[in-house]
């Protein structure tokens, strides 16, 4: 296996562990090491870093889990992320971890911060409670007292002071590791066939379970390899991919997608791990510059309020950047706040002439063919009308 | 031969007349050049707006009024018309149904459209959505009123109340900019106290469930005594309904008088009602003389029983801190801690927790909280399923199963324990 | 003196009557049909022949099920919740929960020693993990319901079987058996499917050993099987399984008519 591969299988590796055994041997290599787990989207990890801490993304239990526990908490029309990932929980995967942070998303997410602390009383569980307002100076104040907030009770746990050296350190090593995730997707936009939706996943997602430092190698090391990989050109639609910012798909989907040759150039796969868009505004105090990283460079999201129209209109922004032919909704079963976007965003897609499909799914999913049906559909009648303007 | 009652059935009359006045002001508000606001209960803040002249709509209420007079199911189908989900609330989908068939409500009068949508979210992220879906289909400016979720034990925090009031100061900016008027504090102050009497007289009406037998039932009866507490809180008519109210459980408890012929169980209610089923709802728990003691739903816009109060020389402080207080924006710790207290305060024998599918809010949490009354606290707990909206999410059968063999079973060991 | 019990279940009803020792005397079994009444009159008429006695002779009947308040000759209803830990923990002593698959939902029920419910949790909302599931996998694969316990434990391969839904579940079977899986493994595959859902379902009343495992699915050996090692607890379940709501309500009227005979006696 060359480099490329080898990063790759390690990648797809830790992403489907259930046992978390990347971040349980990080934690163990040295002592006073702490590992916080994070559900998403918009979670400051420089924080937790800078705190000493390993962030650990908690993110379901994908296909690979049987949830028993965990129905017996949570009703069956309620998303299967928050299902699992109690699973995770219950049946003690999830030991290793020195405490849990939430934040808002939604009822759901924000609820679960309350199952989480009656079920694991002895660890820190944290909720982070994201500004709403986005006219009003006074969000800016209270984020900031709560991130200082936040930093005592993580420090408190780690023994390890966020001062404001290390939270600079911090800011500097995720600006790092930001940079080379965007790399990655900007350079899969350009020839998407070099690198497939699912590789481009658990590159990404794998960030969610390592060290950042040495991640950034691993990225590093992919980005020089990716150019040269012996990859067939293959042709496809670009599309750009919309509601798996919590929920991820099953792998076997992102698999389809690419088979149909519905080529994702733009998505919010993995938004928790790629919220911010772009370096951050640096002064001299490193509090200020991580609260600016929500109010100044955010990424939108439906779980974040903005005006509907400011909202669509930055999902079109995004669509053209990619230089994509349709959009494809990707949500999980389930999930509320997806269900209030995909309306106002259709009607945006509708009134810009844009094509779109939606097509739902959840973490076990038997079947995967009447989404390849779908897509392969979609894609067919794009380049139907491609070619029907070209005649 | 026995007196006749005299305040008997006044709870239902006034606030049903006063309902009715207020939609029938609502329809000639825009005729007459007055704004119109829309806003959320929990945590909603009628002194302030109406300080301006805004009159109120509650979207949840004219979705409850929809439930109940069986009108909800087509405004949602027409909803999922337009894409709405299956899985998205009922509310939600019945406002939205509602708005694009001309916003008729089923007792005849025509909503306004908002000149100011102000989402007070406290406690429900899909105030936010739903707002959203609004400002874009009405056209109309949203300010949003941001309450930061309850964390810990103790209640908010000063920054948190800080953080509100500023926000309460600013959208009192926006109201004169809309309006053109500027904040009366005198009348500000007299809508304070007439809220914190309100408040008071609400409190003794919901005490009284401590009696045994309790002269209401503290969910079936107070959803709908708690209407003016929640919609027209701040003005004299809320007051003189509650000044009146609480004669009529006086007169209950003097003449031995309740919701039942014979208490035979005594029940905290946990959740929203099934608004389409109502009737059929409560006779379920009748046949078994049951009675709430207490609710959680009745505290969804406000927990006034324990003895919070609005503080006319605090407005703005006071004002932020019930909005941070309101039941849903409590953490589950508070939630269940509140639900404990409650089942001992009003001497209760059962948790019934009614999980409703278009509340997430309410209901992510219940399952679990089940579970902790059951196995940690060992009070006997009944779950039970449907909708608060959605009229096809009743299944009568599989729920009278439920309840009757909650009951069933409760009678059983209460009999045996006897013997 | 006898007494009844009729359990009319979406899709069988049964009856058993007990004389006044509490011993069984006869029982009776129909499909439950459109004809409610009719099922509970023949039920009750099968049971009568078996214990030697007239149909009027019965001194008292409750009725259970989910067509208990539309059988007429019942002097009372009782919920099958109620009669099948009832049921259960006269045939099994040591029972302290119960799974019972019915036709089209399933429940969880814990008991004490009295077989008193002290908690109870149901699937009523979808046929995923009931007897609707299992008479699905039959029929997609050409078999009657009573063989496929029997083959899945001939089984040697494990195969999951993803789709709860019992509709997708056809052609998932279907996609299967056209890869050339053998019946037995599929088979073993479905019965393991509901044991998880089972479990599941259990989880939230607690598991308590001894499990009793009522209603008609309970004479399905692969499922027995499937459940002992989906939740590791020995497994109590037989020929009556069927008839444990009936029982329970047969003991119920048992109880009931003693005490107003007790009472009777007392007001002489």
């Amino acid at each position: 296996m060359n480099r490329l591969d080898e990063h790759l299988a390690a990648a797809r590796k830790e992403v489907l562990d259930l046992d978390f055994t990347g971040p349980r041997a990080w934690k163990d290599a040295e002592a006073g090491r702490a590992c916080i787990g994070f559900f998403p989207v918009y979670v400051p990890q420089e924080l937790i870093w800078a705190a000493g801490a390993l962030p650990v993304t908690v993110w379901g239990g994908g296909e690979g889990i049987e949830v028993e526990y965990a129905d017996a908490r949570i009703q069956s029309f309620i998303c299967s992320i928050s299902r699992s990932s109690l699973e995770l929980g219950l049946t003690g995967r999830l030991a290793f971890l020195d405490g849990m942070l939430f934040s808002s998303l939604c009822d759901v997410a924000r609820n679960l911060s309350g199952i989480w602390a009656r079920n694991f009383p002895a660890k820190l569980c944290e909720y982070l409670h994201y500004p709403q307002n986005d006219k009003s100076d006074a969000a800016l104040d209270y984020y900031l007292d709560d991130l200082r907030r936040l930093g005592g009770q993580l420090g408190a746990i780690t023994g390890r002071t966020v001062t404001d050296e290390r939270l600079g350190e911090a800011l500097d090593l995720y600006a790092r590791r930001r940079a080379l995730l965007h790399e990655l997707a900007r350079v899969r936009n350009l020839e998407p066939w070099r690198l497939s939706l699912e590789e481009f996943q658990v590159l990404t997602r794998a960030a969610g379970l390592r060290d950042p430092r040495h991640h950034c190698q691993v990225l590093e090391e992919v980005l020089d390899d990716l150019p040269k990989r012996d990859a067939k050109k293959r042709d496809g639609v670009r599309v750009l991919l919309e509601g798996s910012f919590c929920e991820q798909p099953p792998m076997e989907l992102l698999q389809v997608l690419d088979e149909a040759h519905c080529f994702v150039v733009d998505s919010d796969l993995s938004r928790g791990l790629r919220w911010c868009r772009e370096a951050l505004e640096r002064s001299g105090d490193p509090w200020h510059d991580l609260a600016g990283a929500y109010f100044r460079h955010a990424e939108a999201s439906v779980v974040r309020h903005k005006d509907p129209a400011e909202r669509s209109k930055r999902l079109v922004e995004r669509y053209q950047a990619s230089h994509a032919e349709g959009v494809v909704f990707c949500t999980a079963k389930f999930c509320e706040p997806a269900f209030y976007d995909f309306v106002l965003h259709k009607r945006a897609l509708e009134r810009e002439g844009i094509p779109f499909m939606a097509v739902e799914f959840e973490e076990k999913m038997g079947s995967f063919e009447s989404i390849r049906t779908q897509a392969e559909t979609f894609a067919e009648s794009i380049l139907f009308f491609a070619e029907e303007a070209v005649a | 031969m026995s007196e006749p009652y005299k305040h008997q059935g006044v709870g239902q009359k006034i606030q049903k007349q006063l309902l009715g006045d207020w939609y029938q002001r609502l329809e000639e508000a825009p005729a007459r050049g007055e704004k119109v606001a829309y806003l959320f209960i929990s945590g909603n803040l009628g002194e302030l707006l109406e300080n301006f002249g805004f009159h109120l709509v509650y979207p949840e209420v004219n979705a409850l009024q929809c439930g109940v007079k069986k009108v909800a199911g087509q405004n949602i189908l027409a909803a999922e018309d337009l894409g709405y989900s299956g899985d998205v609330c009922g509310y939600v989908k019945n406002d939205i149904g509602l708005l694009s068939g001309g916003n008729k409500m089923p007792q005849g009068t025509t909503l306004p459209p908002p000149d100011l949508l102000v989402c007070n979210y406290a406690g429900c992220a899909t105030y936010l959505r739903w707002f959203e879906a609004l400002a874009e289909f009405y056209g109309a400016e949203m300010v949003v009123l941001d309450v930061p979720y309850l964390r810990g034990t103790q209640g908010p925090s000063p920054e948190e109340v800080r953080y509100v009031v500023r926000q309460l100061e600013e959208l009192a900016e926006t109201c004169t900019r809309i309006t053109g008027k500027t904040l009366d504090r005198d009348k500000f102050r007299q809508a304070l106290e007439f809220t914190q009497e309100s408040e008071e007289l609400w409190s003794q009406v919901l005490h009284s469930a401590r009696r045994r037998p309790a002269p209401i039932d503290a969910y079936f009866e107070a959803v709908f005594f708690m209407a003016p507490i929640y919609t027209m809180r701040g003005t004299k008519g809320c007051l003189d309904y509650y000044r009146a109210l609480a004669l009529e459980v006086q007169e209950r408890v003097d003449r031995g008088i309740g919701p039942v012929p014979e208490e035979k169980v005594r029940i905290v209610m946990e959740g929203p009602p099934a608004w389409p089923h109502f009737r059929k709802f409560w006779e379920m728990f009748k046949k078994w003389g049951v009675v709430s003691v207490a609710s959680t739903y009745s505290k969804v816009g406000g927990i006034f029983d324990q003895g919070f109060r609005h503080d006319p020389d605090r407005p703005m402080e006071s004002m932020a801190e019930y909005m941070l207080g309101c039941y849903t924006n409590r953490n589950w710790g508070m939630r269940s801690e509140l639900i404990k207290e409650y089942m001992e305060d009003y001497r209760a024998d059962a948790l019934v927790i009614h999980s409703v599918k278009s509340c997430r809010s309410f209901s992510v949490g219940q399952a679990d909280l089940r579970e902790q009354f059951i196995r940690d606290f060992e009070i006997p707990t009944l779950f039970i399923e449907s909708d608060l909206a959605d009229p096809r999410y009743f299944a009568e059968a599989q729920m009278k199963n439920r309840i009757d063999a909650f009951f069933e079973a409760l009678h059983h060991r209460k009999v045996t324990a006897r013997v | 003196m006898h007494v009844a019990g009729i359990d009319v279940g979406s899709t069988q009803t049964k009856c058993v009557i007990l004389d006044e020792n509490g011993a069984v005397a006869g029982r009776g079994i129909r499909m439950t049909g459109a004809d409610v009444l009719k099922a509970a009159d023949q039920v009750v008429a099968q049971a009568c022949v078996q214990a030697g006695i007239e149909p009027h002779e019965v001194a008292y009947t409750i009725g259970t099920g989910y067509g208990r308040y539309r059988v007429a000759t019942g002097d009372d209803q009782v919920t099958e919740i109620s009669c099948h830990a009832k049921g259960a923990v006269h045939l099994f002593p040591g029972t302290r929960t119960i799974l019972d698959i019915g036709g089209q939902d399933t429940k969880g029920i814990r008991t004490n020693a009295r077989g008193e419910v002290v908690d109870f949790c149901m699937n009523d909302k979808c046929a995923a993990g009931t007897g609707r599931f299992l008479a699905a996998a039959a029929e997609v694969m050409g078999l009657e319901v009573e063989e496929i316990g029997a083959l899945s434990l001939e089984a040697t391969e494990s195969i999951k079987i993803t789709n709860v839904c019992t509709v997708f579940v056809e052609s998932e079977i279907l996609n299967q058996l056209s890869r050339g899986r053998k019946r037995q493994d599929i088979l073993a595959g479905v019965h393991r499917s509901i044991a998880g859902r089972s479990a599941s379902l259990l989880r939230r009343v607690t598991v308590e050993s001894e499990l009793t495992f009522t209603g008609g699915v309970a004479r399905n050996p692969g499922m027995v099987k499937a459940v002992e090692e989906r939740l590791q607890v020995k497994v109590n379940a037989g020929e009556d399984s069927q008839y444990m709501g009936a029982l329970g309500a047969a003991l119920f009227a048992l109880e009931r008519e003693l005490a107003g005979a007790r009472r009777q006696e007392a007001a002489q």
